[in-house]
């Protein structure tokens, strides 16, 4: 019996080789290819009731090319040998007249093992049939529905599997398969005459066993905190100390400290960072932050990066201290350092640099503590909408879903309260402490609360 | 090519035994990118497929395949019934009918799409890179630049069961330009994006490359030394590209009809006064008196023929945003607002340009009768949310005092009630511009869409430094 997804390994593995030899054919020095395979089907929920069912099935392909040290790309998602060329030549044409940059690179990983392989796949959840998945989000939907006063906007389980191919010709030859079950929720509450803010998340498996009890449990977590808001009153203005949420570190922080630590804008000069800061203290010392590519179970997963490169996890700040930077193979070039395998991206681009999975370390407070440390009065921030300048790490934005704390206890949420600070104030003298428990979100990065002095709340009440 | 195309879209559509929409899709993308003078990338992209919608008992089933045979697509009809006979036993309320409507048929193209595909890729990356260069020498604080562009060409046939047949053609492109200062360890970014629906001079009817790369150093100069703006309520005058996210993210979000159903604040509230008499808000896939919005559209995706719709008539909600189910749903005409971002995409209703109509103030009168207050200009995203609550952000924050322009602020969010706000407008100006070309809605999947209006001057609480 042929394994999974056979015929379309062949056939795409088969539109790598071509478009190498296009693109050698049409005068390349080096190519890559990256392509994908990628079948889903999906059960919409929409307004309290079935949306939608759909079906997709389809491939990608992208071709890179260097020619005299210059760089061209192009994609399409026919596998037609005609149009594999007619894309190959494009690639070189475009490199023909693109200026030379000596750190764009294709690498070998020939002779590179990767991790482990099909980890990230699960024949039940490949051959789950449409009743089950129907079964499934019938289950998202009653329990989303069973308290009257949550609103279903949209909801989804998603069933797919797929593909991912890098290819060289360097020698580089690497395929993942990988199958998911992905289900999510968007919704708010509504009591007489009163309406929550939205609220959305959403969480991934590998495999089918165990999926109806997590859609069960987390709906009626997700559920049971959005009808809690509910509760609303005003807030006040102040500055001071400032509880962020798992979810509100990862929107805040974690994305404003990414900037400094791709390595791209460190070769180019524009970050906080460079490698003289490597090893030094740039933050708090209770702050450390890893990349976790081997985490099954969460979005981010690889086990080589967009270049074929063999991931790994790593620390990039360790107890304030900076450990390194995410580097792809033009990042490597450009700074005299090797490739973290950092490379990220689809076949429609040329890679990028970007991290996996991004996990905050868990401090040494407990939860309890923490708020107790936080004082009398604060705002404790759940979820962030607004605007994180990634140069200055000014951010200013609007707490979503806040709590209002007062004399140890949570009296209500807020509505119209926004916050702004500086994320490398409140990383480093700012941050007063950090839980000793941390929370995957939305099956991806990972953090535990964080308490931040010196931020600035404005009341929308007042 | 897409005449051959309707031509099998059609005969499949003949062979549907239930109501059906099939959509071609073809988008071809160029993107370059220059970064402190190096090509960071230059990459071109063909994607192509047919994404096709079945109603069948009352439910809906999609298929989408890039296997444009007439067997293939016959597959795909077959696949996309399936799906929504499967589901139609599951669902409580059945879709209604859709309304009969005059639907497109026949060629709709937007003015530029063959100029811009005449003009070389070459000559393009010629003039990012000496935007970028020139932006970079500017001055002795830019310590980096930047500069994109992209262009994308859409062709589309969309063919239903019910008598549309229309072949669109439009070509969408934007550029960015980005300036880095940098002074004793302080840094600071400004840029300067925009967007249009036509060739490459559509993008520089209003303002010269060379006038886009000085905005974005004076930005960046002047935000290097800014101080953070003081938070809390203010009198706010609005640019017209931040009216443009006031009207998108605050209002227009909220009248699409599917969040409507949903209980957004605008349920139940047409024919009531939502905003001063001052305001009246559009929404329209071409914009009178501007050319080449960044949202032009002549058809939407399932085949209706799109029209300014008119959301707020003189502070009065009027009307809100519909695809053929939502109008069949509230028992209107549908406004042309279904949009699908890609092939394998689902229409959804949509915004296209979304602007405030000019006033009679001109933006000095405004300023000189601010006696205390802030001008905004510059813009950054947004959202917005069930409640009516919206936030979005403005680069750059101007002190108004006592009628004169003063100190400048660094960026900051603007939050507020999306109707609470529009109510306190006592001030809207003559000059008018559509400054969003360059931005994409996000839901669940992007949609290319522009916004703007004139300056307005309006309450809304601050988020800065207490």
């Amino acid at each position: 019996m042929n394994p999974p997804l056979k015929s379309e390994s062949d056939l795409l593995e088969a539109c790598g080789s071509r478009l190498l030899a296009a693109a050698l054919n049409a005068g390349a020095d080096a190519a890559e290819v990256c392509g994908s395979y990628a079948q889903k089907t999906k059960i919409g929920l929409e307004k309290q009731d079935f949306h939608m069912a759909s079906s997709d099935a389809g491939f990608h392909l992208g071709v890179r090319v260097l020619k005299a040290g210059k760089q061209g790309f192009a994609a399409t998602n026919s596998t037609a040998p005609k149009d594999l060329k007619q894309i190959a030549t494009r690639a070189v044409e475009i490199a023909t007249f693109s200026p030379e940059n000596p750190n764009n690179q294709i690498i070998s990983s020939k002779n590179v093992e990767t991790q482990s392989k099909n980890s990230l796949w699960d024949d039940a959840l490949f051959q789950l049939s449409l009743k089950t998945q129907q079964d499934w989000t019938k289950l998202l939907a009653e329990e989303a529905m069973r308290d009257k006063k949550f609103r279903l906007n949209e909801g989804s389980v998603e069933i797919g599997a797929g593909l991912f191919l890098i290819q060289n010709t360097l020698g580089t030859h690497k395929l993942e398969r990988d199958t998911h079950a992905a289900w999510s929720l968007m919704g708010m509450a509504v009591e007489d005459d009163k309406i929550t803010s939205f609220d959305y998340f959403s969480q991934l498996s590998r495999k089918a066993s165990g999926v109806p009890d997590r859609i069960a449990k987390s709906i009626q977590s997700f559920t049971k905190g959005v009808i809690a808001t509910l509760r609303q009153a005003p807030s006040k203005t102040y500055e001071g100390p400032v509880v962020f949420s798992p979810r509100a570190v990862i929107e805040i922080f974690l994305d404003g400290i990414s900037y400094h630590l791709n390595g791209r804008v460190v070769a180019d000069g524009i970050g906080r960072w460079s490698k003289k800061n490597l090893d030094t203290n740039v933050l708090n010392s209770k702050f450390s932050v890893r990349d976790l590519p081997w985490t099954p179970e969460r979005w981010g997963t690889a086990y080589f990066d967009r270049e074929g490169t063999p991931t790994s996890e790593r620390a990039v700040l360790e107890n304030g201290m900076l450990r390194g930077f995410f580097l792809d193979s033009y990042a490597a070039a450009a700074t005299g350092m090797h490739s973290t395998g950092n490379a990220v991206g689809g076949p429609n681009s040329v890679p990028s640099v970007g991290s996996h999975t991004l996990s905050v370390d868990a401090g040494d407070v407990s939860e309890k503590d923490l708020f107790a440390a936080a004082g009398n009065e604060f705002l404790v921030v759940n979820r962030f909408s607004g605007q994180v300048d990634p140069v200055t790490g000014d951010f200013s934005g609007v707490a979503k879903g806040g709590e209002w704390w007062l004399g140890g206890e949570r009296v209500c949420f807020v509505q119209e309260t926004l916050i702004s600070g500086n994320v490398f104030n409140c990383l480093g003298e700012k941050l007063m402490a950090i839980s000793n428990v941390s929370e995957v979100v939305d099956s991806g990065a990972q953090s535990p609360f964080l308490l931040c002095d010196g931020i600035s709340v404005t009341s929308g009440n007042t | 090519m897409n005449k051959s195309i309707s031509e099998i879209l059609e005969r499949v559509a003949l062979k549907s035994p239930a109501w059906a929409e099939l959509r071609y899709h073809r988008r071809e993308t160029q993107n370059i990118q220059v970064q402190k003078g190096m090509l960071k990338q230059l990459r071109s992209s063909v994607q192509s497929g047919v994404g096709i919608r079945a109603l069948v008992d009352g439910a809906w089933g999609f298929s989408s395949t890039s296997d444009i045979t007439e067997k293939g697509l016959e597959k795909a009809l077959k696949l996309a019934i399936e799906c929504a006979k499967g589901l139609s036993a599951l669902k409580k309320a059945s879709v209604k009918k859709l309304p009969a409507v005059r639907l497109a048929r026949g060629e709709f193209i937007l003015d530029g799409y063959d100029a811009l595909r005449a003009m070389t890729l070459e000559e393009k990356l010629s003039h990012v890179l000496k935007t970028e260069q020139a932006t970079r020498v500017a001055s002795p604080t830019i310590q980096s630049a930047s500069c994109g562009y992209s262009e994308m060409f859409e062709d589309k046939v969309v063919v239903t069961t019910d008598g549309a047949n229309a072949r669109s053609k439009l070509a969408r492109n934007e550029i960015r330009v980005a300036a880095m200062a940098s002074h004793d360890g302080e840094m600071a970014e400004g840029h300067r994006n925009i967007g249009s629906t036509g060739h490459w001079q559509c993008l520089f009817q209003h303002e010269s490359l060379a006038q886009l790369s000085q905005t974005a150093v004076q930005l960046a100069v002047d935000l290097l030394r800014a101080p953070r703006v003081p938070g809390g309520l203010s009198s706010l005058i609005l640019s017209p590209a931040i009216v443009g996210l006031l009207s998108h993210e605050a209002i227009g979000h909220t009248v699409e009809a599917d969040f409507v159903l949903s209980g957004s604040v605008a349920a139940g509230k047409l024919g009531q006064k939502v905003a001063s008499p001052l305001v009246t808000l559009s929404d329209s896939g071409q914009v009178p008196g501007w050319q080449h919005g960044g949202g032009d559209l002549l058809v939407d995706d399932e085949g209706v023929p799109v029209q300014r719709t008119v959301v707020i008539d003189k502070g009065i909600l009027s009307s809100y945003l519909h695809n053929r189910e939502s109008a069949a749903h509230f028992g209107v005409a549908p406004t042309g607002n279904a949009r699908a971002w890609l092939y394998n995409d689902e229409p959804l209703i949509r915004m296209r340009n979304t602007y405030i109509e000019p006033g009679q103030t001109s933006l000095q009168d405004m300023i000189a009768s601010t006696e205390d207050g802030y001008l905004l200009d510059g813009a950054l995203g947004g959202q917005a949310d069930a409640t009516g609550e919206f936030m979005f952000g403005a680069q750059k924050v101007h002190r108004i005092k006592n009628g004169k322009l003063g100190e400048i602020f660094r960026g900051a969010t603007v939050s507020g009630g999306a109707f609470d706000v529009l109510s306190s407008v006592d001030a809207v100006s003559k000059e008018f511009q559509l400054d969003l070309g360059s931005g994409y809605c996000g839901k669940g999947q992007p949609a290319k869409v522009d916004a703007g209006g004139p300056y307005i001057r309006c309450k809304a609480t601050i988020g800065g430094k207490q």
